[in-house]
C-alpha cells in the first residue's frame, strides 16, 4: 500500500489556516461567504430558541404535576437524618476539641449554639401555638392563617441548663458542655409509632461504659406533638424539635467517640452508608 | 554464482553430493543447520510487544491517560490533604487506564487475527519436493531442501530451489513470475548465456515447470535464491497510511481538539469562577472523557473486520483491515488479463468452413455447442480435430466435467480437445478406432503437426492423413477445399475468401489453425506399406484444405457486467497484459474495458484513411499502448494518455512497466488498485495504493506484498469487494454520527454543572457505561446497515473532499441532534429531582453546600432535610435518569441514523435485523445496570423508578421527527442550502 505522507511544514500549516480563516479570492470566512454564515447563524439561533422553548415548556408542566405542599416521593428519606450543634466538621465528620482554660477555643462553640437558639427565642416562635398533648398533632384541615396549618411552639427555654439562659456559655468552661441533637424534617414522618422518639448518648466504641448525661427536655424525648411535619408550605414557622444533651463526667485529654442514637419505632441507624441517619457520632476532646 | 558454467562433475564436487545417489540423509541436515530452511523469511514483522504498545497509546488512548493521570495526581492531593473520600479518583484513574488498556487488547487481538487469517492461507498448501537423498527418491516439503540436493522436477511441479539443470526432457519452465515474459521458456542442460538468469541451464526458485521432465541439483536455497533477493527488495518498500486510517486519524483529531478545547476553557472558567484548581482539574477529566468516544475506535474495527469476513465469503481475502474501504475508494483499476479478466484457459472461440464463420460458446461451463453441425464438412473437421492431436485427458476424472478434467498436452492441443469431446463425446475411444500409424509433432520450422491414421470404417482400407497448422502454411499445401463435403478446387477466389475469414478471425485477437486431410489412395499405399516419418514417404501435398479453427482465452462470463459496473461507478478499468495488442484489444472489448463504440486514434485513421499523425488525438477515447512505446514515453507523455483517453490497454507490457503505470496514474490524484501474480508484480502491488494478489494463480512474493488476495482470481470479486468498501464507508459515517451525537449528552452536564451550580446531573463512571457499555452493539450493528441507494452508480470519493467525517456530520450531530438529547436528558434529570423534593428553582447554585459533607440538614423546596448521603444517593439516581434518558434517546438516535438520505420507512424497518438486536441490547443492558446492579455502590446507579424510563421519549421521538424533516428538505430539495448544510 502506498505512502501517503503528507508532511506539511509549520509555516505552510499557520498559511492554510489564515486562508481557512479568510480566503480573499473565493471571499469565503472559514470555509463559508458572509452571507451563508448569517443564515446558518439565524437557523442555529432559532433552532435554540426553540429547544429552549420545549425546554421551559417542559419544566413549566412539570411543574405543573408536582404537588406545592409534599414531594411526589421520599425514596430516600425513610429515616431522618440527625445533627449536632455545634458543628465543626473535621477530616473524618464531626470532631469537637477545645480546652477549658483558653476560651478562645470554645467561644466559637458557644456562638454557634446561641446563633441557632436564636430561632427559638419566644418572639421566633410567636406565630406557632402552645401544644401540650403527648400525641400526634394531626391536622388534615388547613386551620392556619393563609392556608398554613398550625405549628407548635418549641423555645430555648425547654432546654433548661442548656438553654443558654441560665448557662450562657453552655458549661464549656466547666468541661460540662451541652449539645443540642436536631432530627431532620421529613415530611408526614410519624416517629415511634405512638411513643415519643428519645436520644441516647453512648460512647461509640463501647456502649456499657456508662456516660453520665442529662438530657433536656427530660428524657431526651421530641415530644410528638410536633409530628408529623406538613411541609414548608404548609406549615412555614414550623422549627424542629431539640434535644439538648449535657455530658457531666468526660475525661479530660483525651478524644472519646460518643455517639447519639435516636431511639424511636421507624428511626433506623443502621445504615451502613450513612454517618448521619438516625444518630450522630462525634469526637469529644476536653484538655485543660 | 557461476554454477551455470560449471560441468556436472565439477558441480558433485564442489557441493559434494553425487547425481546418482543425492547427499546423505546426515550431510542434507548438516547443511540445513548451516543454511537454514528453504523458504522465504517473510517479511521482518513489528515485534508484537510494540505493536501491542502501539494500540496502548494510540487514538483517543493518550487523551484518557492524560485523564487517569490527573486523577492520581488528584487523588495523591487528597490523601495529603487527608480528604473524607480521597479514592473516588484514585478508582476513577483506574477505571480510565483499564478502560485504555482493554480496548487496546481487543484491538490488538483483532489486529492479531486478521494477520492470522493471512498467516493461515500462506501455509495451506505445503509444497513437496522429489529427492534423491541416501540413492532413494524421497518426497520431502520443499523447505527442508540444501544445497547439493538431487531433485527431480516434472510438468505442473513448482521449482522447489534455484536449481542448475543436469538432465532434461523436453523441460518447459514458466518464467513469468520473475521476468514477466508469459511464453514458457525450454531448458536444457547446456550453458547457453553468461548471465545466469538468461542461461537455459538454471531453472529457478518459484517459477513452474509446463512439461516436461528434468533432474537438477539445487544451487541456492530460501533467501539466496534469485527469487528471494527480489522480494527482500521489495519488502522495504514502506507500508504506510490507506485512506480510512488517514479518516480516523482526522476523526481522532478533531474529536480530541473538541475536548482539549472545551477542557481546557472550562478549565480556566471554573478557575476563574473560584472553583478550585483540584476540582478544576477533576471536572477537566469528566469533559475529556465525554468527549471521548471510548467504544468508537473498537467499533471501528470490529465493522471492518466484519467487511472483510463478509468479502472473504466473496472470495476477496482481505490482509490488512483498513484495505477493506481503500478498495472502496478505488478510482482506478490495473488489472491483469490473464486469468483475472479470462478463464486463462484457451477456447475454441469460432470456426470456419463451408465458406461462414460460425461462433462457439466460451462459457465457462460449455456443454453442447449450438453452431449447425449437420454440414458433411463439419464431419471432417472435427474428425481431423480429433485425430491431430495429442493431448489426452488424465485417467481417472470420468465424473467431472469435460471442461474442469485436467489434461496432459499444450493450451491448444487441450482447447481442441476439450471442444472435441463436448461434441463428439468420448474422444480417446474415436482414437482407438482410427489407430494412428505415423505421426509428425509440431515444430517451428515446418508449423505444422501431421498423423496418419487407418479409418474406422472398416470397408475403408485407405489411410487418412490428417494435418494442422499455421492457415497460411496449410493453405499452401492444399491444392481443393471442402465445401458442404465436396472437394472442390482451390481457386483464388476460394483463397480470397479463406484470407478474408483468417483476417477476420485474426482481427478479433485469436489463434487460427488450419486443417486440412487427404485420403491416401489404397492402391498406393496399402495395409503394411512402411509410413516414415523422416523421409516423409507420403505427400503432404495437393491436400484438401477443411476449415480454420481460432482459439482464444476467453473471458470470464462475469466479467463484462463487473466492468460495466465499474464505469458507472465511476471506476477507470485499465488492462495491464503481457499479450499482443490485437489480443488484448480483443479481450477489451469483449468485456467492456473498451467500449463498443469507442475507438484509438489507430481505429480512426483506418477509417478515415489518412495516417495516425493526422488525427487528432482528443477525439479517440480508447488507446491500445504497447510496451514498446511505453518505454520511449517520457512521464508527460504518460501522463497525456492516462488524462485524455478513457479506456487504455496496455499491451506487452513488462511488470516493471506496470509500476510506472500505476505511479502515473497516482500523480493524477487517483486510488489505484493493482492485480498481479507474479513475484516481480510485488513492487507495483506495493507502490498501489491497494494491491490485489492472485489467489490461485499468485506467487507467495506477490501475496506477500498485496493487501488483498483474491481466492478465485476473478474480477468480479474486485467489484464486490469495491461495493463493500464504499457501503461501510459510508456505514462508518453512521456509526460515528451515532456515537458521536451522545458525547454532546454527556458534555453538557458538565458544562452546565460547573455554570449553574446544580448538582452532578451524570458521573465520569456512568459515561463509561453508555462509552463502552450500551452504545457498542447498536453502532455494530449500523455496519450491518444496506445501502441506501445504489453506491455502484455514483463517483469513488474524492480522498481530498470527501471525508469520513465531514463538519456537517460534526455539525448536526453535536449541535443539533446532540442538544435535543441534553435537553430530553435533563427534563429527566429535574423531573427526578423534583419529585423527590428538590425543585429546579432551588437546585440552582446548590453545588458547594450540596457537596458539603458538614451539612447533614440540606433543606429542600419542601423544607424537608437531607443528610450528605441521602443527597448523595439522590444525585446517583439523578445519574441513573439521565443515564436511562440519553440510552431511550440513542434507540431514537440509532433509528435515525439508518439513514442519510432516505425515509426509514424507504430503508425499512427491520431489514437490518442486527439494528434490533443493537436496540434490544442497548435497553436490556441499561435494565441490567439499573435494577440488577443498582445495589452496587460503587457503581453509582440506583433502582431508578419506571416511569422515569419514560421521560425522554417525546424527545426521541421528536429526534427522529426531525431527522425524518431533514431528510424529506435534502430529498426535495437537492443542491439547495439545505442540503448542503444538513446532509453529512
Amino acid at each position: 500500500m502506498a505512502t501517503l505522507n503528507e508532511k506539511k511544514t509549520c509555516s505552510e500549516r499557520m498559511e492554510n489556516f489564515r486562508r481557512f480563516v479568510w480566503n480573499p479570492e473565493t471571499r469565503l470566512f472559514m470555509g463559508r461567504t458572509l452571507i451563508n454564515w448569517v443564515w446558518i447563524s439565524l437557523y442555529y439561533v432559532a433552532f435554540y430558541v426553540v429547544m429552549s422553548g420545549l425546554f421551559a415548556l417542559s419544566i413549566y408542566s412539570l411543574m405543573r404535576t408536582v404537588n406545592p405542599y409534599e414531594p411526589d416521593y421520599q425514596d430516600q428519606l425513610k429515616s431522618p437524618g440527625v445533627t449536632l450543634r455545634p458543628d465543626v466538621y473535621g477530616d473524618r465528620g464531626l470532631q469537637i476539641y477545645y480546652n477549658v482554660s483558653d476560651n478562645k477555643t470554645w467561644e466559637g462553640l458557644v456562638t454557634t449554639l446561641r446563633t441557632f437558639l436564636t430561632a427559638y427565642t419566644p418572639a421566633a416562635q410567636h406565630l406557632n401555638i402552645n401544644c401540650t398533648s403527648d400525641t400526634y398533632f394531626i391536622q388534615d384541615t388547613f386551620d392556619g392563617p393563609n392556608k398554613t396549618k398550625l405549628s407548635c411552639k418549641f423555645t430555648s427555654d425547654m432546654l433548661q441548663n442548656c438553654s443558654g439562659i441560665t448557662d450562657p456559655t453552655f458549661g464549656f468552661p466547666e468541661g460540662k458542655p451541652c449539645f443540642i441533637i436536631k432530627m431532620n424534617r421529613i415530611i408526614k414522618f410519624f416517629p415511634g409509632n405512638g411513643t415519643a422518639p428519645r436520644v441516647d448518648c453512648t460512647y461509640a466504641d463501647d456502649e456499657s461504659r456508662s456516660l453520665e448525661v442529662d438530657y433536656y427536655p427530660v428524657n431526651g424525648t421530641f415530644n410528638l406533638h410536633y409530628f408529623p411535619y406538613y411541609g414548608k408550605k404548609a406549615q412555614p414557622s414550623y422549627s424542629n424539635p431539640l434535644v439538648a444533651v449535657k455530658f457531666l463526667n468526660i475525661t479530660r485529654n483525651v478524644e472519646l467517640k460518643i455517639v447519639c442514637k435516636i431511639i424511636g419505632a421507624g428511626i433506623t441507624f443502621d445504615n451502613v452508608h450513612d454517618p448521619y441517619e438516625g444518630k450522630v457520632g462525634f469526637k469529644l476532646k476536653i484538655e485543660d | 554464482q557461476d554454477d551455470h558454467k560449471l560441468s556436472t562433475s565439477d558441480l558433485e564436487e564442489k557441493y559434494g553430493t553425487s547425481i546418482t545417489k543425492g547427499l546423505s540423509s546426515a550431510r542434507a541436515a548438516e547443511i540445513l543447520a548451516r543454511d537454514g530452511l528453504n523458504s522465504l523469511t517473510p517479511p521482518k514483522a513489528t515485534p508484537e510487544i510494540v505493536k501491542f504498545l502501539k494500540q496502548m497509546v494510540g487514538g483517543f488512548s493518550i487523551l484518557l491517560w492524560i485523564g487517569a493521570v490527573f486523577s492520581w495526581i488528584s487523588s495523591g492531593i487528597q490523601i495529603a490533604q487527608g480528604a473524607e473520600s480521597p479514592f473516588d479518583n484514585l478508582y476513577l484513574g483506574v477505571v480510565l487506564a483499564l478502560v485504555v488498556i482493554l480496548t487496546g487488547i481487543f484491538a490488538y487481538y483483532q489486529e492479531a487475527k486478521s494477520t492470522n487469517i493471512m498467516a493461515s492461507f500462506s501455509k495451506m498448501i505445503p509444497q513437496q519436493a522429489l529427492v534423491i537423498r541416501d540413492a532413494e527418491k524421497k518426497e520431502l516439503p520443499a523447505d527442508q531442501l540444501v544445497v547439493g540436493d538431487i531433485v527431480e522436477i516434472k510438468g505442473g511441479d513448482r521449482i522447489p530451489a534455484d536449481i542448475r539443470l543436469i538432465f532434461t526432457q523436453g523441460c518447459k519452465v514458466d518464467n513469468s513470475s520473475l521476468t514477466g515474459e508469459s511464453e514458457p521458456q525450454s531448458r536444457s542442460c547446456d550453458f547457453t548465456h553468461e548471465n545466469p538468469l538468461e542461461t537455459r541451464n538454471i531453472a529457478f526458485y518459484s517459477t513452474t515447470c509446463v512439461e516436461g521432465t528434468a533432474t537438477g541439483i539445487v544451487i541456492n536455497t530460501g533467501d539466496r535464491t534469485i527469487i528471494g533477493r527480489i522480494a527482500s527488495l521489495a519488502s522495504g518498500v514502506g507500508n504506510e497510511k490507506t485512506p480510512i486510517a488517514i479518516e480516523i486519524e482526522h476523526f481522532v483529531y478533531l474529536v480530541a481538539g473538541v475536548a482539549i478545547s472545551i477542557g481546557v476553557l472550562f478549565f480556566i472558567i471554573s478557575v476563574s469562577l473560584r472553583y478550585m484548581i483540584l476540582d478544576s482539574i477533576i471536572f477537566l477529566i469528566g469533559i475529556i472523557v465525554a468527549n471521548v468516544p471510548e467504544g468508537l475506535l473498537a467499533t471501528v474495527t470490529v465493522s471492518l473486520s466484519l467487511t472483510a469476513k463478509r468479502m472473504a465469503k466473496k472470495n476477496c481475502l482481505v490482509k490488512n483491515l483498513e484495505a477493506v474501504e481503500t478498495l472502496g475508494s478505488t478510482s482506478i483499476i490495473c488489472s491483469d488479463k490473464t486469468g483475472t479478466l479470462t478463464q486463462n484457459r484457451m477456447t475454441v472461440a469460432h470456426l470456419w468452413f463451408d465458406n461462414q464463420i460460425y461462433s462457439a460458446d466460451t462459457s465457462e461451463d460449455q456443454t453442447t455447442q449450438p453452431f449447425d453441425q449437420s454440414s458433411p464438412s463439419w464431419t471432417a473437421l472435427s474428425k481431423i480435430v480429433t485425430l491431430c492431436n495429442r493431448a489426452e485427458f488424465r485417467p481417472g476424472q470420468e465424473n467431472l466435467p469435460i471442461m474442469k478434467r485436467v489434461v496432459v498436452g499444450d493450451a491448444s492441443e487441450t482447447a481442441l480437445l476439450k471442444f472435441a469431446e463436448v461434441i463428439l463425446g468420448d474422444v480417446m475411444n474415436i482414437r482407438a478406432r482410427n489407430k494412428k500409424v505415423a505421426e509428425i509433432p509440431f515444430n517451428s520450422t515446418n508449423k505444422f503437426q501431421l498423423s496418419i491414421h487407418e479409418t474406422d470404417d472398416p470397408n475403408d482400407k485407405r489411410f487418412l492423413l490428417v494435418m494442422k497448422g499455421a492457415p497460411e502454411r496449410i493453405l499452401e499445401r492444399c491444392s481443393t477445399i471442402m465445401i458442404n463435403g465436396k472437394e472442390e478446387p482451390l481457386d483464388s477466389e476460394k483463397a480470397e475468401a479463406f484470407q478474408t475469414a483468417y483476417m477476420e478471425l485474426g482481427g478479433m485477437g485469436e489463434r487460427v489453425l488450419g486443417f486440412c486431410h487427404l485420403y491416401l489412395p489404397e492402391d498406393e499405399f496399402p495395409d503394411t506399406y512402411p509410413f516414415d516419418t523422416d523421409s516423409m514417404n507420403f505427400p503432404t501435398s495437393n491436400l484438401c484444405f477443411v476449415g480454420l479453427l481460432s482459439m482464444i482465452d476467453p473471458p470470464r462470463s462475469t466479467v463484462p457486467d463487473a466492468v460495466s459496473k465499474c464505469r458507472s461507478a465511476g471506476i477507470k478499468v485499465i488492462m495491464v497484459t503481457g499479450d499482443h495488442p490485437i489480443t488484448a484489444k480483443a479481450i477489451a472489448k469483449s468485456v467492456g474495458i473498451i467500449s463498443a463504440t469507442s475507438e484509438t486514434v489507430e481505429d480512426i485513421a483506418k477509417r478515415l484513411n489518412v495516417p495516425v499523425e493526422q488525427v487528432n488525438r482528443r477525439e479517440a477515447t480508447a488507446a491500445v499502448v504497447n510496451g514498446m512505446e511505453l518505454k520511449d514515453m517520457s512521464l508527460e507523455q504518460l501522463d497525456e494518455i492516462l488524462c485524455n483517453h478513457s479506456e487504455i490497454v496496455f499491451a506487452r507490457t513488462s511488470p516493471q512497466q506496470k509500476l510506472v503505470i500505476v505511479e502515473g496514474c497516482q500523480r493524477q490524484g487517483a486510488v489505484v488498485a493493482v492485480t498481479g501474480d507474479g513475484v516481480n508484480d510485488s513492487p507495483a502491488l506495493k507502490k498501489a495504493d491497494i494491491g490485489i494478489a492472485m489467489g490461485i494463480a499468485g506467487s507467495d512474493a506477490a501475496k506477500n506484498a498485496a493487501d488483498m488476495v483474491l481466492l478465485d482470481d476473478n474480477f468480479a470479486s474486485i467489484v464486490t469487494g469495491v461495493e463493500e468498501g464504499r457501503l461501510i464507508f459510508d456505514n462508518l459515517k453512521k456509526t460515528i454520527a451515532y456515537t458521536l451525537t451522545k458525547n454532546i449528552a454527556e458534555l453538557c452536564p458538565f458544562l452546565i454543572y460547573i455554570i449553574a451550580s446544580i448538582p452532578m446531573p451524570i458521573g465520569t463512571i456512568t459515561i463509561l457505561f453508555i462509552d463502552l457499555g450500551t452504545d457498542i452493539i447498536p453502532s455494530v450493528a449500523l455496519a450491518y446497515e444496506k445501502a441506501e441507494s445504489d453506491i455502484m452508480n455514483r463517483r469513488p470519493r474524492n480522498k481530498k473532499t470527501d471525508r469520513l467525517v465531514n463538519e456537517q456530520l460534526a455539525v448536526y450531530s453535536y449541535l443539533q441532534i446532540g442538544i435535543m438529547q441534553s435537553v430530553g436528558a435533563f427534563v429527566t434529570y429535574f423531573t427526578v429531582y423534583a419529585e423527590q423534593g428538590f425543585l429546579p428553582s432551588t437546585l440552582l447554585g446548590v453545588r458547594v453546600n450540596w457537596e458539603s459533607n458538614a451539612i447533614n440538614d440540606f433543606e429542600d423546596s419542601y423544607g424537608q432535610e437531607w443528610t450528605k448521603y441521602q443527597r448523595r444517593y439522590l444525585q446517583w439516581t439523578g445519574y441513573t435518569a439521565f443515564f436511562v434518558s440519553i440510552t431511550i434517546q440513542q434507540v431514537a438516535d440509532l433509528i435515525i441514523r439508518k439513514t442519510r438520505r432516505n425515509s426509514i420507512f424507504q430503508q425499512g424497518l427491520f431489514r437490518n435485523k442486527v439494528i434490533w438486536v443493537g436496540i434490544f441490547s442497548q435497553i436490556g443492558i441499561a435494565l441490567i445496570l439499573t435494577y440488577g446492579l443498582g445495589h452496587v455502590t460503587a457503581l453509582n446507579f440506583t433502582p431508578l423508578r419506571f416511569q422515569y424510563w419514560f421521560v425522554a421519549v417525546p424527545f426521541a421521538i421528536l429526534i427522529w421527527v426531525y431527522d425524518e424533516v431533514r431528510k424529506l428538505l435534502i430529498r426535495r430539495y437537492p443542491g439547495s442550502w439545505w442540503d448542503k448544510n444538513m446532509y453529512y
